[in-house]
């Protein structure tokens, strides 16, 4: 067959194929299975912050780059998707949570990043939202704080002598690596010899 | 060389590439001691989330820069004629860095204060301001690589079709990214199409076209049986890669159907990878004419093994969705990347670089003690840190999603682990110092000191 056919009917069959699935995937998304984020709202003071607002705000904070939301993201801080249940479904906290953060453990006080406290509300609403997405399961039943507080364990300080644990698996890692490299080396030089 | 002038325009574009590269590792080790450091790392003024923006973001602006380079350094030869116009080359370059210290200065100081400046979702942190730009900067290049291949001599050959269709592709695949979506789901089912698109679709598909071109300007391996291959490999990517994106769309909410469907074709995304491998295998062993530029040749065949066990194999071991339910979100998902992205995009541009620099330098007699050593520095670097990082998923995955141990005390169990990987990305950064410090030296140093460096070696 002709080359650049190949490539085209290589292109075409899955790329026509994604139509529909990418409609099924928007149906469900907004006909049955997840909940309408313009709906989903918490309450402050008397006033409503939706969910929409939520990620907009949700997504200036770069919240993504250390925590991960449905799985996606930076694995430097916990997933925040079921955090909204791991809180006790508390509003108050949650947010208060978002301002005050965790020095010990690696995340700055949202406030001096410059978050006023309707943005605070309003990623609390994002977070209720993500609490409700139907993601098949995931994240299982592992991980769960179920009293509802926040992770209670400290950060460990920084101790290179740690690293005891691990030599023999560097030593044995470096050993293969450098059979490699004069396995090569040496197959290389005979074959140009 | 002078056969083609706007060549020696993309010089800037490599060492560029480079030098944005040893700043992007600079950026993961700090964020790596910051790992170890929590306590302390919220002190740093730049915290973790813009370490990790800015690491991502200079990857995609190196990448950038390599392959616009490196399309402008391959396409005259192919082509059988110079750029159409050759002053965008550098107008394009200067417009990218701008852009690029943009990005960078307004993750710094606008980070949660301007959504358009910032977007802050992960690959597409540059705010809404600079996607614009950026996509017209693209488009740009798109315009010029396809104005010269319509006025080239020769008929158009299927590499240089498959480097323009990466080409156009990567910019078409960066516009869903941009468009607004309420729901998150919606919104992560459309960067995903950047990411995967990316690194799965265009950038595979201009990885396997400068393989192609390469393993054609260097050896004497018939252009019919090197086409032939090109057109099957990138074939199965597109047929196994366009739907495979399904592997993303398992847990952020979209129906069960992508668990069928992502599982199924990301399972034959090995399959490309292993061809390319095995192509470039039998064409140099087929191959009787002699290969001068060593480094090229290393770089070349890291790439495609990199490609195979990086992107191929590390990638199915955890695509399963029966797996994957476990995996998803933990560190295992960071060797994967941190062994696809340099294995496959990093080795080809170095390579590019070590093709183009020497050429464009006049310099085609340099000294491929330094190349070389860096290449190896590389591998041993990256490989510690995978080794390291897979080790540390497993155990996370086992502590945290069937144990059920808290993000933080499992974490805490990781300790060893991340200093395992520190030690890696240290030695990575030595290889790439190594590199750069080689690049620089053959784009720049007189050619008489560089013998009398030659002598002293022998």
């Amino acid at each position: 067959m002709n080359n650049n056919r190949l490539i085209l009917i290589g292109l075409l069959i899955p790329a026509i194929l994604m139509i529909p699935f990418s409609i099924i995937s928007f149906y469900t998304d907004f006909a049955n299975r997840n909940p309408d984020p313009l709906s989903v709202t918490v309450d402050f003071d008397q006033n409503a912050y939706n969910a929409v607002e939520g990620k907009k705000a949700f997504e200036q904070y770069q919240c993504m780059d250390c925590h991960t939301i449905v799985g996606n993201g930076a694995y430097f801080a916990p997933d925040l998707t079921t955090v909204y249940k791991r809180i006790g479904e508390n509003d108050a906290a949650l947010s208060n949570f978002i301002l005050s953060g965790a020095s010990a453990k690696g995340m700055q006080p949202m406030r001096d990043r410059g978050m006023t406290e309707d943005d605070a509300y309003r990623i609390t609403a994002f977070l209720k939202y993500a609490n409700m997405l139907d993601t098949n399961g995931w994240p299982g039943a592992g991980s769960w704080e179920r009293d509802g507080n926040p992770d209670s364990t400290s950060a460990k300080k920084l101790d290179f002598f740690d690293i005891w644990q691990v030599v023999s698996g560097i030593v044995f890692i470096n050993v293969l690596i450098f059979a490699i490299i004069l396995a090569y080396e040496n197959k290389k030089n005979d074959r140009e010899a | 060389m002078s056969e083609y002038p706007s060549k020696i325009k993309t010089r800037k574009y490599f060492i560029t590439a480079i030098l944005l590269f040893i700043v992007q590792m600079l950026l993961g080790l700090i964020m790596s001691v910051d790992v170890l450091a929590r306590d302390s790392s919220t002190n740093l003024p730049l915290t973790f989330d813009i370490l990790k923006a800015l690491h991502l973001n200079l990857m995609v602006l190196w990448l950038l820069l390599g392959f616009i380079g490196g399309l402008y350094y391959l396409l005259p030869a192919e082509a059988g004629r110079d750029i159409k116009h050759p002053r965008l080359i550098d107008i394009q370059f200067w417009s990218l860095l701008l852009i690029g210290i943009g990005i960078i200065i307004s993750e710094i100081f606008f980070t949660g204060r301007n959504w358009w400046l910032v977007e802050g979702r992960e690959y597409l942190e540059a705010g809404r301001f600079w996607d614009i730009l950026l996509t017209a900067g693209l488009l740009s290049v798109v315009y010029n690589v396809i104005a010269t291949i319509f006025e080239s001599r020769n008929k158009l050959s299927s590499p240089i079709l498959v480097l323009a269709a990466g080409a156009i592709g990567s910019i078409l695949m960066y516009v869903p990214g941009e468009i607004w979506f309420d729901s998150i789901v919606a919104a992560e089912y459309f960067r995903w199409w950047v990411v995967h698109y990316w690194v799965e679709a265009s950038f595979e598909l201009i990885a396997a076209g400068v393989i192609a071109l390469i393993l054609l300007a260097m050896t004497q391996v018939r252009r019919e049986i090197i086409e032939k291959y090109l057109a099957i490999e990138v074939a199965l990517i597109l047929l196994t890669g366009i739907i495979g994106q399904g592997h993303h769309y398992y847990w952020i909410g979209t129906p069960g159907i992508w668990i069928f469907l992502g599982g199924l074709f990301s399972a034959l995304e090995p399959v490309p990878l292993f061809l390319m491998v095995w192509s470039a295998y039998k064409d140099l062993k087929e191959n009787k004419k002699p290969i001068p530029n060593k480094v090229v040749l290393y770089m070349i065949i890291g790439a495609t093994l990199g490609n195979f066990v990086g992107a191929g194999l590390w990638g199915f071991i955890h695509t399963l969705p029966q797996i994957n339910f476990f995996t998803h979100g933990t560190q295992i998902t960071s060797s994967h990347a941190h062994f696809a992205t340099p294995g496959t995009y990093l080795l080809l541009v170095i390579g590019i670089a070590y093709l183009a620099i020497p050429e464009i330098s006049g310099r085609l007699d340099f000294s491929h003690y330094r190349g070389k050593i860096g290449f190896w520095l590389l591998v041993i670097g990256f490989l510690n840190m995978i080794i390291a990082l897979m080790i540390a998923g497993v155990i996370q995955v086992y502590q945290q999603r069937i144990e059920g141990l808290s993000f933080m005390s499992v974490q805490n169990t990781l300790f060893p682990y991340f200093e395992w990987r520190l030690i890696g990305g240290l030695i990575a950064f030595a290889g790439g110092l190594l590199i750069a410090y080689d690049l620089i030296l053959i784009s720049t140093i007189k050619v008489k000191t560089e013998r009398n460096n030659i002598n002293k070696e022998i």
